[in-house]
């Protein structure tokens, strides 16, 4: 895929990794037992300008392209895939807002969220509300000139440290979207611990219980909440998690390749043994079709073409099962010290799992794309 | 009165309509909404595909059903947006 990029990005990737080999990777074991990421590492990515990577410099960002930002979901993907999330859930909160707030709104909240001196959260999840958005249970109610917000956020990634949160309910039977800082009278949050993958990225459910909401912190018009703001932060979402799961893709396969070469049986190595080379195979050629995918969706997004969300939808779908078959496998082949937390492999098969669910799960994907590639036939005649 | 750049704008509008929607035609004032053929994934295809081939930016202000509830609607949307910038 290198030769697709252009000399910028293909500096920036190095860039990321070098970043991941030496501030990430010796320590995600580490955040992944302690279910945390230190302040200190997010202030070292606010300050390397990484929240604010689409963000346009004139709000405080740095402007990149969405291909550099695939580029550096995958580089932060290989390295922890809880620590990626942070970056996603920024992202996808900014670009909602920088697609549909007020100017009044851009200009308060996005370079906070941009330098990372805030960290959002991307509050739509409901404890009866997961792939089914439009049965919210979250409500607003007029009142005066503000609106009274009550409700139950559930698997809210990042909620456990965010400073503000794009809310999503209904006012009367219309869709919105709010914008709530976490210290509003009547915020509540409750970290979730325990969780199988992505231990560290701060999911917490947080209760809304008549929370008072401005007028000027509505975002977009009511009723285009779930059609228009949602679906800007989503798309956003699953172009970082279909890279950051690549990410983890070739950590699975660099993990294996490397045991397999050293770890002998008898007189051969593991990579001599036929079994062990195809797995290591599919692998490969996962990556390669992985990375290709998500490129074309990176690309396509970044020329704002109609087509990038169905191209998200297939990378995000492609990648999350090809990372989760991944990790599997390396675990397979790392035999019993690939089930230790001291090997990688073993955080990776956890965490995979993880990108089949969030963002829409697998099943919501196909029929997703299953329907728009059925209404499509008369594009194929 | 509907121009030849409006009647241009809409029916470009119903060849990405009809190639990305599954069924036989469609007519000008046919409601898009009331037909069901405009969910939330697609509604922001369309609306991307408005910005782009239009090279105009739909903004918060812009969401409200009667721009984008039928051809005809869209088209005079499209040709709002465009005369409102070479203002």
């Amino acid at each position: 895929m290198q030769h697709l990029l252009t000399e910028q990005q293909d500096a920036r990737h190095t860039e990321f990794k070098v970043f991941v080999a030496s501030n990430v990777e010796p320590f995600a074991e580490q955040w992944d037992r302690e279910q945390a990421i230190p302040d200190s590492t997010l202030s070292l990515l606010a300050t390397s300008g990484y929240f604010g990577c689409c963000i346009p410099p004139d709000l405080g960002g740095k402007g990149w392209d969405v291909v550099t930002f695939g580029l550096l979901n995958e580089a932060l993907g290989k390295g922890s895939s809880a620590l990626t999330v942070f970056l996603t859930v920024q992202t996808m909160v900014s670009m909602s807002l920088l697609k549909w707030g007020t100017p009044e709104q851009k200009r308060k909240w996005l370079p906070p969220l941009a330098k990372g001196e805030m960290i959002g959260a991307f509050a739509l999840t409901e404890p009866d509300a997961g792939s089914d958005i439009q049965s919210l249970a979250t409500e607003l109610i007029a009142e005066g000139d503000h609106f009274i917000l009550n409700g139950t956020k559930k698997w809210i990634s990042c909620a456990q440290i965010a400073a503000v949160f794009l809310v999503f309910g209904k006012l009367k039977q219309h869709s919105v979207a709010c914008l709530v800082p976490r210290d509003a009278p009547g915020v509540s949050v409750t970290p979730i611990h325990d969780l199988m993958g992505f231990r560290g990225a701060g999911l917490a459910e947080v209760r809304f219980n008549r929370v008072e909401v401005p007028a000027d912190n509505l975002v977009g018009r009511p009723g285009f909440a779930l059609s228009h703001v949602a679906p800007v932060g989503l798309q956003y979402g699953r172009l970082s998690t279909a890279c950051s799961g690549l990410g983890l893709l070739r950590g699975c396969l660099e993990e294996s390749i490397a045991y397999a070469a050293r770890r002998k049986i008898g007189d051969r190595t593991m990579g001599e043994i036929g079994m062990i080379r195809s797995l290591i195979a599919r692998m490969g050629t996962d990556w390669e079709a992985g990375s290709l995918l998500c490129h074309h969706a990176c690309k396509a997004q970044d020329d704002n073409l109609p087509v990038a969300f169905e191209k998200t939808l297939m990378a995000k779908y492609f990648t999350s099962r090809a990372a989760v078959s991944a990790a599997s496998n390396a675990v397979q082949i790392r035999g019993a010290s690939g089930c230790h937390a001291s090997s990688a492999v073993s955080r990776y098969y956890r965490d995979a799992k993880i990108m089949e669910i969030i963002e829409g799960t697998t099943q919501i994907h196909e029929s997703m794309l299953g329907k728009m590639l059925i209404d499509q036939t008369r594009r194929l005649k | 009165m509907v121009t030849e750049i409006e009647n241009d704008i809409k029916q470009t509008l119903r060849d990405f309509l009809l190639a990305s929607i599954n069924i036989a035609d469609l007519d000008d004032e046919d409601n898009l909404f009331e037909l069901g053929i405009v969910n939330s994934l697609f509604a922001v295809q369309l609306m991307t595909f408005i910005e782009k081939t239009f090279d105009l930016e739909v903004e918060a202000d812009d969401l409200d059903i009667e721009n984008f509830k039928s051809l005809n609607a869209a088209g005079a949307f499209v040709m709002k947006k465009k005369s409102r910038r070479n203002i």
